[in-house]
């Protein structure tokens, strides 16, 4: 290992070197120096010592060939350009070397004494060397042997000789030309012929040249020449793969013939033999061409004068030379060797040897095991051996000159006469053996560098790339440290083959893991071309262009105004101000709901409380100027008035629109027995108000009779009128052409029309709800003769009844039916509806309801009243007519109809069948009296009075068919017009008759004819009403007389009529207990 | 020494994630570069080989300091005059998809264009 580095580090040292004279031409110079420096140091010993290492290196470097063998073609290629190279240099220092080696020559003559010792130990481990390098070429030299088989016809000495052949051809070149330097340094210590040397020299120098031409000529580029030289390396190194055995054979001839004449000599003093093979190569190139001695015999002579001159000249030079390789002794591993060169040369030479032998000694473990080698040689033979390829050297430069003096020569002369020439060249070397040395150095750093170059710095790591560098500057300052640096490099060199070996087996390994495969193909760019016109524009486009603005049309301007909006908000205000507030908006939201709310119930309630006090201030109003009026009347009047009368008060109809007409109906109220209606029928007569042919009803409130509180109108004559349930709010009328009409008084009097008649505004009021040709379906066919309020609650019994009705009102149940009947019998039921809210714009579906009206009328069913009479009454000539409808209060399901026959029906809405049927009179027979009135008594509701035509009066109970009494005659056969119980006696009723005659009756006094007869011809009495209050025992009672004047009069019953009598209930009572036992 | 070799000689095929050759991060280290040196150049004919040459040793430069270990990166610029005529780039490898990959942009304005390419190959 160690050896190995050593000599790799020189070779690289010379890598070095090499690289420098690549690089320029003033490297030549340092060269020179160098070598002269190698020179003198070779002189003082060192190639001396040197010696037994080389062949170690050298065959250590033949072993690493053969394990590269793949890589020794390129590095032979690249050899070859170094030699090139070298050549160049060796021209340049030949002339100074040649004188050295005279000198040397002339040191080793000296040596001669102690040659025989020296020569051996160095032989020996040459030898030792060589035949390492034999061993591994054992193989390959087997071969060579069989090739060689053909020559055994030769003498067996040949044999020894072809042995020693196969060696040459084994070994390679390198290491030939080395040995052969070693040696022919030895022959230079004998001194050996100059002039052969010289010859050599001038032919090398001749080579140089050519060589030089030629590499300018093909540098580097030529391959053929490549190859070429390739091969012709290979034939050096003789490998047993040469192609050409013919040169082979030829060059073993001759080596063989110079070897026999070598032997002829059989040399025991080296030196000697070495001359004579010296001669013998001379002789040999003679023999191998006589033209060449010719030449080298012209060149020589001058040649040889001019180098003498030059050794001369340097002989001088030694001294600094000494100098110089001090300075190298530093980077001498070897300390012996340093310290031999401070020595003198003799000394060194000795010095040298005795080292030597050390090395023998330390070589010597070798040496068993080449002697067992059958084909080891004796040591003479190899001394011989050297000698030989000294000679073969010799022949190749015969050869090269013979081809190149011989200029057209065939090609394979040619690259052998070129081989031959380098060959030549080297031996021309061998004859100054130190620059040879020197030379051979240079050489395998050359080998080395491109080697690496080529091959291995690409495996290099970067470390070793680095550390390279600094290496050959360090040589290149001190160029003789080379052999240091050497070791360094051969290390590199051994390390980079194993990393090489190590990386090829990763490589190897890893390439089955690695997937090599195609990429898809990136598109890196793909610009399409721009079409012409783009181009145009993208270039021109811009130019001479301006941007402007037209409008055309310019004063067509369309103009819009817009106006501020309106602020809108919500602003409410009170009075008074409750809840300190007076005032809100949208802001206070929540409040003002609340308030409002409150505000609306208030409102309600302040309405119903000004409505009410209203009422009670205008009433107390008017009472007061009625007391003073009334006053006045009644003691005007009071001759008038009648026995029965208290007092008396007049309502004031002497309103223009009611001038001139008849009362044909006055209506009180049951519940509020203050108010009163009139209705006044049309006149014939035109008028100054044009409401003639309309039906006028007045609502009078009795307290208040200087004016109507409402006046209803129609457009037909009504023909019979009632007051709702409870409160008065609502009228309804049955009307002459068959339509149930209902006014609302509840109403606004804004929504009504006004009419202006004298200085004051009267509100007309149309009917809210009117079934006319509305409910023409359903409703009458003929004039309505009798409208009458169904009493509401069924069970109630009569009781509590007025107290319910007023819950009622209060809580807007205003929910009752209607009864109508016309005079064909059809009863009619409706039933009274108030609408939740009104609808201004009127209704698309209650037809006959009024725009802003709350009530309407459902129909609800038709009963058929006369039909069951018709046919008992069928022989009679007039059509049986149904004139009065009344119900018993307690219990509104039974209705009893005042007929034309003088009989009372009696139905009921469901279909039962109650008996009695009827009510008849007691005379058998039924006779055509119209029932005009029909009257229950509002304290015994199963008595009702019954009032017909022909002047008779009936008292009837429910439950019989014939009357508890009848009274005839007492009207003078005059038809009664009205029958009305007084309201506050049970006993006490009055009869109007047709002749203005009323008759007022007290049961209690006498039962057979009337307590009082009161007479009018003045002015006939056309309707009357009996009013006064039941729940109150007070003396309100009376009846409101019609005159036909159109006077109102409200006469006060004295007071022997209105105070209650206990008696009045008992004699009712009685009187139905008679009808019983009867 | 050989050790330190051995050392080198792993059998690590495939690159750390981290220092996987990204495109992404590569095109955006190329786009930034064109775009500094490019921006506001007009073409030039004589400059043109320069600035290639420069751009490519610019791209190589930060590439090699974006710690793609173990990477040979190999940079391609190419810088063409801007005349409207169509051009077709393409490139094809011949790799280890796993590993290898390349990133390209381009730069362009009114008056040149160029496109620059780097390829990692992971050397193993």
């Amino acid at each position: 290992m160690h050896q190995e580095k050593k000599i790799t580090r020189e070779d690289t040292w010379k890598a070095d070197d090499l690289r420098k004279h690549i690089r320029g031409g003033g490297r030549e110079e340092d060269h020179g120096r160098r070598r002269e420096e190698y020179e003198r140091q070779h002189r003082g010993g060192d190639s001396l010592e040197r010696r037994p290492r080389d062949p170690e290196r050298e065959a250590r470097r033949e072993r690493d060939k053969q394990r590269e063998k793949e890589s020794t073609q390129e590095r032979k290629n690249r050899e070859k350009d170094r030699h090139l190279d070298r050549r160049k240099e060796r021209s340049n220092d030949r002339i100074g070397d040649r004188e050295e080696r005279e000198k040397e020559r002339k040191r080793e003559k000296d040596k001669v004494v102690d040659g025989s010792k020296y020569q051996d130990g160095g032989r020996e481990s040459s030898d030792k060397i060589h035949h390492r390098g034999e061993k591994e070429n054992r193989d390959r030299e087997k071969e060579r042997a069989q090739e060689s088989e053909k020559d055994k016809d030769r003498t067996k000495d040949r044999e020894r000789y072809k042995q020693r052949d196969r060696e040459k051809g084994a070994e390679e070149r390198d290491r030939e030309r080395r040995r052969e330097e070693r040696e022919k340094r030895r022959e230079d210590e004998q001194s050996i012929e100059r002039k052969d040397r010289d010859r050599r020299q001038e032919s090398d120098r001749r080579d140089g040249h050519k060589d030089r031409e030629h590499l300018k000529e093909s540098e580097y580029h030529d391959k053929r020449k490549d190859r070429e030289r390739r091969e012709r390396h290979s034939d050096r190194e003789r490998t047993v793969q040469k192609e050409d055995k013919e040169y082979r054979e030829h060059r073993r001839k001759e080596k063989e013939e110079r070897e026999r004449r070598h032997r002829e000599t059989a040399p025991p003093d080296v030196a000697e033999s070495r001359r004579r093979d010296g001669d013998s190569r001379e002789v040999a190139r003679r023999d191998h061409k006589s033209s060449e001695d010719r030449h080298r015999a012209d060149g020589e002579g001058a040649e040889r004068d001019r180098r003498r001159e030059r050794r001369r000249r340097e002989e001088v030079d030694p001294k600094r030379e000494i100098t110089e390789r001090s300075k190298d002794k530093r980077s001498h591993q070897d300390p012996k060797e340093k310290r031999e060169n401070v020595e003198t040369k003799e000394v060194l030479g000795q010095s040298e040897s005795v080292w030597r032998s050390s090395q023998k000694e330390l070589s010597d473990t070798e040496e068993p095991v080449e002697k067992q080698d059958p084909q080891t040689e004796s040591q003479p033979d190899h001394d011989g051996d050297a000698q030989d390829y000294e000679e073969d050297f010799e022949d190749y430069e015969e050869d090269f000159e013979d081809g190149s003096e011989s200029g057209g020569e065939e090609e394979e002369k040619q690259t052998h006469s070129q081989e031959e020439e380098r060959e030549e060249r080297e031996e021309r070397e061998e004859l100054n053996p130190q620059r040879r040395e020197q030379i051979e150095a240079i050489q395998r750093a050359m080998k080395e560098e491109n080697e690496r170059v080529g091959s291995v710095q690409t495996r290099l790591s970067p470390e070793e790339e680095e550390e390279r560098p600094s290496k050959t500057g360090g040589s290149e300052t001190l160029p003789q440290q080379g052999k240091f640096i050497d070791f360094v490099a051969a290390k590199h060199r051994e390390v980079n083959k194993k990393v090489a070996c190590q990386q090829k087996k990763r490589s190897a390994e890893l390439l089955r893991l690695i997937d090599l495969d195609y990429s898809i193909t990136f598109s890196l760019l793909d610009l399409p071309p721009v079409n012409e016109y783009d181009m145009y524009i993208k270039s021109f486009g811009t130019t001479n262009t301006k941007q402007a603005y037209v409008q055309c049309n310019e004063d067509n301007t369309d103009r819009g105004i817009q106006t501020e909006e309106l602020e809108n908000s919500e602003k409410w205000t009170q009075h008074p101000a409750e809840w300190n507030a007076v005032c809100g908006g949208p802001t206070l939201s929540q409040e003002d709901s609340q308030s409002t709310t409150k505000m609306n119930v208030d409102s309600q309630r302040l309405a119903t409380f000004l409505r009410s006090a209203s009422q009670v201030v205008a009433v107390l109003l008017e009472e007061d100027r009625a007391e003073r009026q009334s006053l006045k009347k009644l003691r005007s009047q009071a001759d008038t008035l009648q026995s029965f009368s208290d007092g008396c008060l007049q309502l004031n109809t002497r309103l223009p629109f009611l001038h001139g007409r008849p009362i044909s109906l006055v209506h009180f109220s049951q519940v509020q027995t203050q108010t009163v209606l009139s209705v006044h029928s049309p006149i014939q007569k035109p008028s100054a108000v044009r409401l003639d042919s309309k039906t006028i009803i007045c609502i009078w409130n009795i307290w208040e009779p200087s004016r109507p509180q409402k006046i209803l109108v129609y457009e037909s004559e009504v023909r019979s009128c009632c007051f709702s349930p409870g409160k008065a709010t609502l009228v309804f009328a049955g009307t002459s052409v068959g339509s149930v009409v209902l006014w609302d008084l509840r109403e606004h009097a804004g929504d009504h029309h006004t009419l202006r008649i004298g200085d004051i505004d009267w509100t007309l009021r149309q009917p809210t709800f009117s079934t006319d040709a509305v409910l023409a379906a359903s409703g009458h066919m003929s004039s309505v003769s009798s409208v009458e309020v169904v009493p509401a609650a069924v069970s109630q019994g009569g009781g509590p009844e007025l107290p319910l009705l007023g819950s009622d009102e209060e809580s807007s149940g205003l929910s009752f039916q209607l009864a109508s009947l016309d005079e064909n019998g059809v009863l009619n039921l409706w039933v009274v509806l108030e609408l939740p809210k009104t609808n201004e714009a009127g209704s698309q579906t209650d037809l006959g309801l009024r725009p802003g009206g709350k009530v309407k009328l459902l129909h609800s069913s038709t009963l058929l009243t006369s039909e069951r009479k018709s046919a008992r009454d069928a022989i009679k000539t007039s059509p049986p007519q149904a004139l009065l409808v009344k119900f018993l209060p307690s219990d509104p399901s039974h209705f009893f109809i005042g007929t034309n026959m003088g009989v009372v029906n009696h139905g009921t809405s469901h279909g039962l069948q109650a008996p009695p049927k009827f009510y008849r009179p007691k005379m058998v027979g039924a006779r055509p009296v119209d029932v005009t009135s029909i009257d229950f008594s509002p304290f015994e509701e199963t008595f009702f009075l019954v009032g017909c035509g022909d002047g008779s009066v009936r008292l009837h109970t429910v439950a019989s068919e014939q009357p508890v009494l009848e009274w005839t005659g007492n009207t003078a056969g005059d038809p009664v017009v009205s029958v009305q119980w007084a309201q506050t006696r049970a006993a006490v009723f009055c009869v109007l008759d047709a002749t203005s005659n009323l008759h007022i009756w007290d049961l209690l006094e006498t039962d057979f004819e009337p307590v009082v007869t009161e007479k009018t011809d003045a002015d006939r009495v056309t309707a009357m009403a009996a009013f006064g209050d039941s729940s109150k025992q007070n003396t309100f009672s009376g009846i409101a007389l019609a005159r036909q004047s159109g006077k109102i009069e409200m006469q006060y019953f004295s007071k022997r009529f209105t105070v209650p009598d206990s008696a009045d209930l008992g004699k009712l009572q009685s009187l139905k207990e008679e009808v019983f036992l009867d | 020494m050989e050790g330190s070799h051995t050392a080198g000689n792993t059998y690590l095929i495939r690159p750390n994630y981290q220092h996987k050759f990204k495109p992404a991060v590569v095109k955006e280290c190329i786009r930034d570069i064109l775009k500094e040196q490019l921006s506001g150049v007009d073409y030039d004919p004589e400059e043109v080989p320069l600035t290639s040459r420069n751009l490519a040793d610019r791209i190589k430069d930060k590439l090699k300091k974006m710690g793609f270990d173990r990477y040979k990166l190999v940079v391609q610029v190419v810088i063409g005059e801007q005349r409207g005529e169509g051009v077709k780039m393409a490139a094809r490898c011949f790799w280890d998809a796993d590993t290898d990959n390349c990133a390209q942009d381009i730069f362009m304005n009114d008056s040149l264009f160029c496109v620059a390419a780097a390829f990692g190959s992971y050397y193993y």
